[in-house]
């Protein structure tokens, strides 16, 4: 801590920030609210906040969101236990066996910029319209992130701590055990959730243009049935589930590493 | 030359280059303000070394950004040739105590950085620059980039890239703390030259005796917290001076004052964070 | 100690390129028979696997057919508008927040829950103010590449080094020379990763945007050739498509200098 770095005199705002950033987000569907009611925007383009807040519940009863919510949110888990099993191991098995990482790790690293989810009409000739088409687009589009991450953590795991474990004559399989895999852990929880991120985004994504299964479903029909505050309704809920989601993958995963 | 002859300490006014008067900087934090730097005054005269020398916390790093013009708020003035300061000032040339080259310009360019600002002429910087990389011994290294040197040649280029700008103060903040012992003893000896061979005025912080001792004409022993002047010695040692002269009894003599003095602040810095660290454990680790 | 560094990747690695060649090629030999022969055994519905043959000759009609590349001019138009207009937003946004400690905690958590959402869903909204034409989908990849750009923008900002700032302003750099010779240099590579990470999500939220409604585009073509059962052509599309794209991504990474500057 250098004299540099200390703080400047008293800050002189007053008001918190969130309470600034919460109060435009309300202040702009206030002020959508008035230019809808006034006409100046087409509410057959835009309907009123007042509208979609009105048709959530609607929405919710009569499309059995809860049974879509927990249809999505089981694809997307089933994708994540794939991820895991198949994204960490194969991130453990490049690690294990440099001649495969130096190989692959280019193509697995290019896979991740390519557009997998583009797949998804051959995985429904594939699968069919089940809902294994979503849980394995959501996979694939999200195993390259969790294998790099995986390879990340398993190899910048401080040089320092592998020579203790050498120190102490661990076996190979202690050595991975005791060293290593604590060491990268943090790294592989951070690529689980962001393949968990992934593979939500793709599957209501996927369920969305195929017009099948949870959540993205309900947006699209509600789209072709032309219920324009429903839609917008649907949409809303369905950032909410994602933010949620995001959220509570946040704090396992501090719960998880209490260290550091 | 620049020996020092007479002891000229508080009363030589008109011929000083940099006057810092009465300077007081408070902070504001959590825990109520602290008086970071409490009334100090120096004078610098032209082509000396002047070292200012503290334990931690004892406000030297504020005092080199008040002089550098880097922080704003503060009592007192620093005035540089009878011209008061508010802001950096062109005739101050700073080195910072963190890595501080620009890692995507080359040598030459970080070098001419400063040159740049001013609208040099392309050739005519890459000329000028070309001069100081020279003077600090960085030939041969024009066109690499910063992430293929070591810690002291980049700490050597940062020196170069302020010398560009021909200060006429030059005010280094700890700049081999970052260094291990020997690269930081050859690299006084390279200052050392240069500032003899520029007859150049310097400001320098530092927390390390052997290295003020090394260098300073003068060198302003500092209080810790509030940080105020303890004491000035002139060091009455030959130049040109080179590293050799750390084994030289008078060396030794100087060090074992400046030591003694300073002892004694930094173990009150000790206690005072010891205390700090006990009535709040998790911010005192930082 | 820099000489013995220097010397050992070239001492390790001559023989080691041969053995990862190697690897590769088996791989990928590997790979190859394993496909013609799951396409040979007839053990998957028709044409799902089609053999190695059909689909080298359906990406060479599809290269050698004009019509191609009209829908490919289509969708990289669109696109390059996409990322343009969400790009530069991004930016200034990012650039807003990254200095403004204020204004990025009030507004920057929403970024950064709202990032990470689906922006397909976004889909039949764009429709409604966009038209059902080229402009819904560059809306669509307008939206996806914003966040990310902003983000990473806005990290970019904050994470520069201070010390750096401070040596501009020593120097007395004007507001303008502090911004083109210091903050813009010093977040190169965290400005280029966002627009990196922008162009994946523009495309992949323009090409599924031109999958479920359009009648031109990259995304067109795809689910034409699945509504015709047009397997090969479909596998040639997919491979075509993904070549284009992680060589465009790579060289919007090479174009940004990503390679060639080394960092302490």
């Amino acid at each position: 801590m250098t004299d540099a770095a200390a703080p400047r005199p008293a800050m002189r705002r007053t008001i918190p920030p969130q309470v600034v950033g919460l109060s435009s987000l309300v202040a702009f569907f206030l002020s959508m609210e008035l230019l809808i009611q006034t006409g100046v925007i087409n509410r057959f383009i835009v309907p009123p906040p007042s509208d979609i807040i009105g048709s959530f519940g609607r929405v919710i009863v009569e499309e059995n969101v809860f049974g879509r919510f927990l249809l999505t949110l089981s694809e997307c888990l089933i994708a994540g236990v794939l991820l895991t099993v198949v994204g960490v191991g194969g991130g453990v098995l490049m690690h294990r066996f440099k001649l495969l990482q130096q190989a692959c790790e280019t193509w697995v690293a290019a896979m991740a910029s390519a557009p997998i989810v583009l797949m998804y009409p051959l995985f429904l000739v594939i699968f069919g319209r089940s809902m294994w088409t979503m849980i394995m687009m959501g996979f694939v589009a999200a195993l390259p992130p969790v294998i790099l991450k995986t390879l990340e953590g398993l190899s910048s795991t401080r040089k320092v701590l592998v020579n203790v474990g050498r120190s102490f004559n661990l076996t190979p399989s202690q050595q991975f055990w005791k060293i290593l895999f604590p060491a990268a852990l943090p790294t592989i929880f951070v690529g689980i959730r962001l393949g968990l991120i992934f593979a939500l985004i793709n599957i209501v994504g996927v369920e969305f243009l195929i017009n099948f299964g949870g959540l993205g479903q309900l947006i699209n029909e509600l789209a072709e049935r032309y219920d324009l505050p429903g839609t917008y309704a649907a949409i809303c809920f369905v950032i909410l589930v994602s933010i949620l989601f995001f959220m509570t993958l946040e704090k396992i995963e501090r719960w998880l590493r209490p260290f550091d | 030359m620049l020996t020092p002859t007479k002891p000229t300490s508080q009363d030589a006014t008109d011929d000083a280059i940099l006057v810092v008067d009465n300077i007081v900087v408070r902070f504001e934090t959590p825990e109520g303000p602290i008086v970071a730097v409490d009334d100090v005054s120096l004078k610098v005269k032209p082509g000396e070394f002047l070292s200012v020398i503290g334990p931690s916390g004892c406000g030297k790093s504020t005092l080199f950004n008040v002089v550098g013009g880097l922080l704003g708020h503060y009592n007192g003035k620093v005035s540089v040739a009878g011209e008061t300061i508010a802001g950096p000032h062109q005739s101050i040339g700073m080195v910072f105590q963190e890595e501080s080259t620009f890692p995507w310009r080359t040598v030459t360019d970080n070098v001419a950085f400063p040159l740049e600002l001013t609208g040099m002429a392309k050739a005519q910087r890459i000329e000028r620059a070309r001069h100081f990389i020279a003077l600090v011994g960085l030939d041969g290294f024009e066109n690499r980039y910063p992430g293929e040197l070591s810690g002291g040649m980049r700490q050597r280029v940062s020196l170069a890239r302020t010398l560009a700008s021909e200060p006429k103060i030059l005010l280094m903040d700890e700049p081999f703390a970052a260094l291990d012992e020997q690269t930081r003893l050859l690299l006084g000896d390279k200052v050392l030259q240069i500032q003899q061979q520029l007859k150049q005025t310097t400001l320098l912080i530092t927390h390390n005796i052997t290295e003020a001792v090394q260098m300073s004409d003068r060198i302003v022993v500092m209080t810790y917290r509030p940080g105020k002047v303890k004491r000035i010695v002139e060091i009455d040692l030959p130049r040109p001076r080179t590293s050799e002269i750390v084994g030289s009894e008078a060396f030794g003599r100087y060090v074992a004052q400046i030591w003694a003095d300073l002892r004694e602040e930094a173990s009150r810095g000790m206690r005072d964070e010891e205390k700090h660290t006990l009535s709040h454990p998790k911010g005192g680790a930082s | 100690m820099a000489e013995t560094l220097r010397l050992k990747p070239a001492a390790v690695s001559a023989p080691a390129v041969s053995q990862v060649t190697v690897l590769r090629v088996v791989i990928i030999l590997t790979l190859l028979a394993s496909w013609e022969l799951l396409a040979r055994s007839g053990w998957l519905y028709r044409d799902v696997v089609p053999s190695l043959f059909a689909i080298s000759r359906a990406i060479f009609d599809l290269l050698s057919h004009g019509e191609y590349y009209f829908h490919l001019a289509v969708t990289a138009g669109e696109i390059g508008t996409a990322l343009l207009i969400g790009g530069l937003a991004g930016l200034a946004v990012g650039i807003l927040l990254g200095a403004n400690r204020y204004l990025a905690k009030a507004f920057e958590p929403y970024l950064y829950y709202l990032g990470p959402t689906p922006k397909i869903i976004f889909f039949p909204i764009m429709i409604m103010w966009f038209g059902v034409g080229p402009g819904s989908k560059i809306a669509l990849g307008t939206l996806s590449c914003f966040f990310p750009v902003a983000l990473s923008a806005a990290a970019g900002m904050r994470g520069i080094d201070k010390v750096l700032i401070r040596v501009g302003k020593s120097f007395r750099a004007s507001t303008w020379q502090m911004v083109t010779k210091v903050y813009l240099p010093a977040m190169r590579h965290p400005i280029i990763n966002g627009v990196r990470l922008g162009l994946g999500v523009a495309l992949i939220g323009t090409l599924l945007a031109e999958t479920k409604l359009s009648n031109k585009g990259i995304g067109f073509l795809i689910i034409n050739a699945y509504s015709t059962f047009d397997m090969p052509r479909m596998y040639a599309m997919l491979i075509v498509l993904f070549v284009l794209s992680i060589g465009a991504n790579a060289l919007v990474g090479r174009l940004g200098g990503l390679d060639g500057i080394k960092r302490v």
